[in-house]
C-alpha cells in the first residue's frame, strides 16, 4: 500500500500508421502490489505492455520509473531499470534444461567458460526464494515440464535479475485448476516479497483472488483504474464492455471522440 | 499481594521466549537474538547456555554466509533431539506426525477411514499405534515433549472434551483424556479444533506470518473457522469460539444444517451445497467431488458455474459479516475453500465489498493457505509444543526420562 508508483506513465498515444491503439493512457504500478490489467480483445494491453517494455517506441507522453522521467528505447533499456516480462508464449527452448533456459543469452562466464557453478546456485535460490517445490530437478530440460511448471520457470527466470517490476501476459489462460492455483499463488508471492506485478487476464475470478489494483482498457483509453477492494465484478465487466460503470470511468465512450 | 514478577518468573519467561524465536524463526544469531528481545548480549549468553545444557538447543557455525569475516555461531533448535506428536482426526483420514522442535516433520504416518460414524476407542487405539511406530524409530536419547490432537468439533479448552463431532457421531467424548491414558506417556494430550489449529499454523508459519488479525476459513466435510486477534488465538469462554461454519447467513428458507439450525453459513457454502447445486452424484464426496466442479466450471459446465457463483455469493456474505466485526489483516482459505476461493474470488470480493465497511475492508487481503494437508497437523503440534515453550526447563524436568 505505499503511496509513490514505481512505474508511472501519463498521456501515453501510440500509433500504427493510421491507427491509433493507445489514446492518453495513464497507468501506474506499485510495488509490493499485483495491478490487474483487464480489457477487451484489442483493447490495446499488449500494446501497452509492449512500449512498457520497449518494444514499441511510445509516440507521446511521460514515462516515469522510481520518479524519473525515463526514455525507453529497446528492451535492453527496460531490463536495466529492472522490468521483465513473461509473455504468453513463455519463449522457452525445450531442448535446454531449466538453469540454462533461466539464463538464456545472458549466460554468467568464469573466464572464457560458462560458469555452471553460479548459474545453478543462483537458479535454485531463486527457485527456493519463490517456494517453488513443484519442479524435481533444475537440470531437467523443459520439454520435459507440464504447463503450469513451464510458466513457473518463466516466471522464476524473469525474478531472477534483480527485477522490480514484473508483468505476466495471461500467465494461466492455458492451465488447468491445480495449475492455475499454483500459478496464481506464486504471482501473490511475488508481490508480497516485494515486487511491483502486472497480471494481464481475461478471468475475473484471477483478478480478483490476486490483484490489489485493476486497471480497465477500453478501445486504447485507459477507463479506470481503481483499487480490487472497492469494486465489484459487475462494475468491472461494465468498465470493460462499455469503458464506464456509474461514476466510474470515461466520459464518453459512444465512440465520437477522436 | 505481590510487587511483581520475581527474577526466577523472569528467567523463566526470558527462557521461554528465547525458544519460541529460534522455534518460529529457525537458526539465529545470538545478536539477532539479543535484538530482538530487547536483551543485552550477556544476558542472551546465559539463556543460550542453559537452554543448551538441558540439549533444547545447539549453537554451531552456519553452513554458508557468503560474508567476509569470522561468521558468528547460530543457535540452532534440536529439532532431532525434542519433538511432539500431533495427531489429526480427519474426515477421510486419521493422521499422526511426529514433529521436532523448529517445526520439522520427522515422521508422518496415515491411514484411511470411512467417512462415518467412529467408535472413540478404535480412534484411540489406531493412533496409539501410530504413536508407538513412530517412537519406536525415533533415536535413543530424544524426548517426547507433549501430545496434541485436533477434531473438526466442539472442544472443551480445559480437558480436551469433545462436546460434538457429528462427522464421527462423537458427543461428549473424552477423547483427551483417552488418548492420555492410552498413551501413558505421562504428558496430557491437548486437543484443538482443527481449523483453530489450521489458523495457528497458518498464523505461525504459513500464509499469515508477521499478521497478528487474521481469519481462517477451513473447508472439508463442513466449514470450520479459527480467529487470531492481537496475535491470539480467539477461543471464548470455554474454548467453543470461532464457530464460523454456523454464522447463519440465511436463516429464512435457508437450508437445513448438520446442527439442527437453519440456513448456517456451512449448509450453504459448505460442500454438500456445491455438490448438490452442481447437481453431483451424491454418493461421491470429499475433496476430489469437490475439484471435480471447479475444473467442470473450468471448462463451462453451467451448472458448476451456478454452483460456484451461488457457494462464493454466500462466502462472500459471510466473510463480509467476519471483516467488519473483527477487522482482520487477512482472511485465508484452506482445504477445499482453497479451489473454491480460487474458482469463486469474483463473487466473493464483490459481495465483501459491497456489505463489508470501507474502512474495515481497505486493508483486507484474501490469501490461501500455504500449508496443505499438513497445516492442522502442524496446529496441533504447536498446541504441544505451548507447554515447552511457556517455562522448558520445568517442562523438560516432567518429561525426561
Amino acid at each position: 500500500m505505499t503511496a509513490t508508483p514505481i512505474l508511472q506513465l501519463r498521456g501515453i498515444d501510440k500509433s500504427f500508421g493510421p491507427v491509433q491503439v493507445l489514446h492518453d493512457v495513464a497507468f501506474d504500478v506499485h510495488p509490493g502490489e499485483v495491478t490487474a490489467l483487464v480489457g477487451d480483445n484489442g483493447a490495446g494491453k499488449s500494446t501497452l505492455v509492449k512500449c512498457i517494455g520497449g518494444i514499441h517506441p511510445i509516440d507521446g507522453g511521460t514515462y516515469r520509473f522510481e520518479g524519473e522521467q525515463v526514455q525507453v528505447h529497446s528492451p535492453r533499456d527496460a531490463a536495466a531499470m529492472g522490468v521483465e516480462i513473461v509473455y504468453q508464449d513463455l519463449a522457452l527452448c525445450d531442448n535446454l534444461d531449466i538453469v540454462q533456459n533461466m539464463f538464456l543469452g545472458r549466460e554468467k562466464r568464469r573466464g572464457l567458460v560458462l560458469d555452471d557453478a553460479t548459474m545453478e546456485e543462483m537458479a535454485a535460490k531463486t527457485l527456493e526464494g519463490l517456494s517453488v517445490r513443484t519442479v524435481k530437478s533444475i537440470r531437467q530440460q523443459v520439454s520435459s515440464l507440464s504447463g503450469g511448471q513451464r510458466q513457473t520457470v518463466a516466471i522464476a527466470k524473469a525474478v531472477l535479475w534483480n527485477s522490480k517490476v514484473v508483468i505476466l501476459d495471461e500467465p494461466t489462460a492455458a492451465l488447468g485448476v491445480a495449475q492455475t492455483a499454483q500459478v496464481l499463488e506464486l504471482v501473490r508471492r511475488l508481490a508480497d516479497n516485494g515486487l511491483a506485478v502486472v497480471l494481464i487476464s481475461h478471468n475475473m475470478n484471477d483478478v480478483f483472488a490476486v490483484s490489489d489494483r485493476i486497471a480497465a482498457l477500453y478501445l486504447g483509453r485507459m477507463a479506470a483504474q481503481v483499487r480490487t477492494s472497492d469494486v465489484t465484478h459487475s462494475q468491472v465487466v461494465e468498465l470493460i464492455t462499455s469503458g464506464r460503470s456509474g461514476d466510474l470511468g470515461l466520459a464518453h465512450t459512444n465512440g465520437a471522440t477522436a | 499481594m505481590k510487587a511483581g514478577p520475581s527474577q526466577e518468573e523472569i528467567r523463566r519467561h526470558n527462557l521461554g521466549t528465547l525458544l519460541r524465536h529460534v522455534h518460529i524463526g529457525g537458526s539465529m544469531s545470538r545478536a539477532v537474538l539479543a535484538d530482538r528481545m530487547g536483551l543485552n548480549r550477556s544476558t542472551i549468553l546465559g539463556l543460550v547456555s542453559e537452554l543448551a545444557s538441558v540439549g533444547l538447543v545447539r549453537e554451531e557455525l552456519p553452513r554458508d554466509t557468503g560474508r567476509a569475516g569470522r561468521p558468528s555461531l547460530v543457535v540452532r533448535p534440536e529439532s532431532d533431539q525434542v519433538y511432539v506428536l500431533s495427531f489429526d482426526v480427519g474426515v477421510e483420514r486419521l493422521t499422526a506426525a511426529r514433529i521436532g522442535l523448529g517445526g520439522v516433520f520427522l515422521d508422518r504416518r496415515e491411514t484411511r477411514v470411512r467417512p462415518d460414524r467412529r467408535d472413540a476407542g478404535e480412534v484411540t487405539e489406531v493412533l496409539a499405534g501410530f504413536a508407538r511406530q513412530m517412537m519406536d524409530t525415533a533415536r535413543h536419547g530424544t524426548n517426547c515433549v507433549g501430545v496434541g490432537a485436533a477434531v473438526r468439533g466442539t472442544v472443551r479448552r480445559t480437558d480436551g472434551l469433545v462436546r460434538s463431532a457429528s462427522y464421527i457421531d462423537w458427543e461428549d467424548e473424552e477423547f483427551g483424556a483417552g488418548l492420555t491414558r492410552r498413551l501413558d506417556l505421562g504428558l496430557p494430550v491437548a486437543v484443538g479444533n482443527e481449523a483453530s489449529l489450521g489458523a495457528l499454523a497458518e498464523h505461525l508459519r504459513g500464509a499469515g506470518t508477521g499478521c497478528q488479525d487474521l481469519v481462517y476459513l477451513h473447508g472439508d466435510i463442513g466449514i470450520g473457522g479459527g480467529v487470531i486477534t492481537g496475535g491470539q488465538l480467539l477461543g471464548g469462554d470455554c474454548g467453543y469460539g470461532g464457530e464460523i461454519g454456523h454464522m447463519v447467513v440465511n436463516p429464512r428458507g435457508g437450508r437445513r444444517c448438520g446442527c439442527g439450525a437453519r440456513g448456517c453459513l456451512e449448509a450453504e457454502a459448505g460442500e454438500r451445497a456445491l455438490l448438490e447445486a452442481a447437481q453431483r452424484d451424491p454418493s461421491a464426496t470429499g475433496r476430489e467431488a469437490v475439484r471435480a466442479v471447479i475444473e467442470a466450471a473450468d471448462r463451462g459446465d453451467i451448472s458448476a458455474r451456478a454452483a460456484l457463483h451461488d457457494v462464493g455469493d454466500w462466502l462472500g456474505i459471510g466473510v463480509a459479516n467476519l471483516v467488519n466485526i473483527l477487522n482482520p489483516r487477512t482472511v485465508i482459505f484452506g482445504g477445499t475453500l482453497r479451489e473454491v476461493f480460487l474458482g469463486s474470488a469474483a463473487q466473493i470480493r464483490s459481495r465483501i465489498n459491497s456489505h463489508a465497511l470501507a474502512a474495515s475492508r481497505e486493508n483486507l487481503r484474501l490469501r490461501v493457505g500455504e500449508l496443505g494437508d499438513n497445516g492442522v497437523l502442524i496446529g496441533a503440534a504447536e498446541l504441544a509444543f505451548s507447554t515447552i515453550l511457556a517455562g522448558p526447563l520445568e517442562a523438560l524436568a516432567r518429561t525426561t526420562p
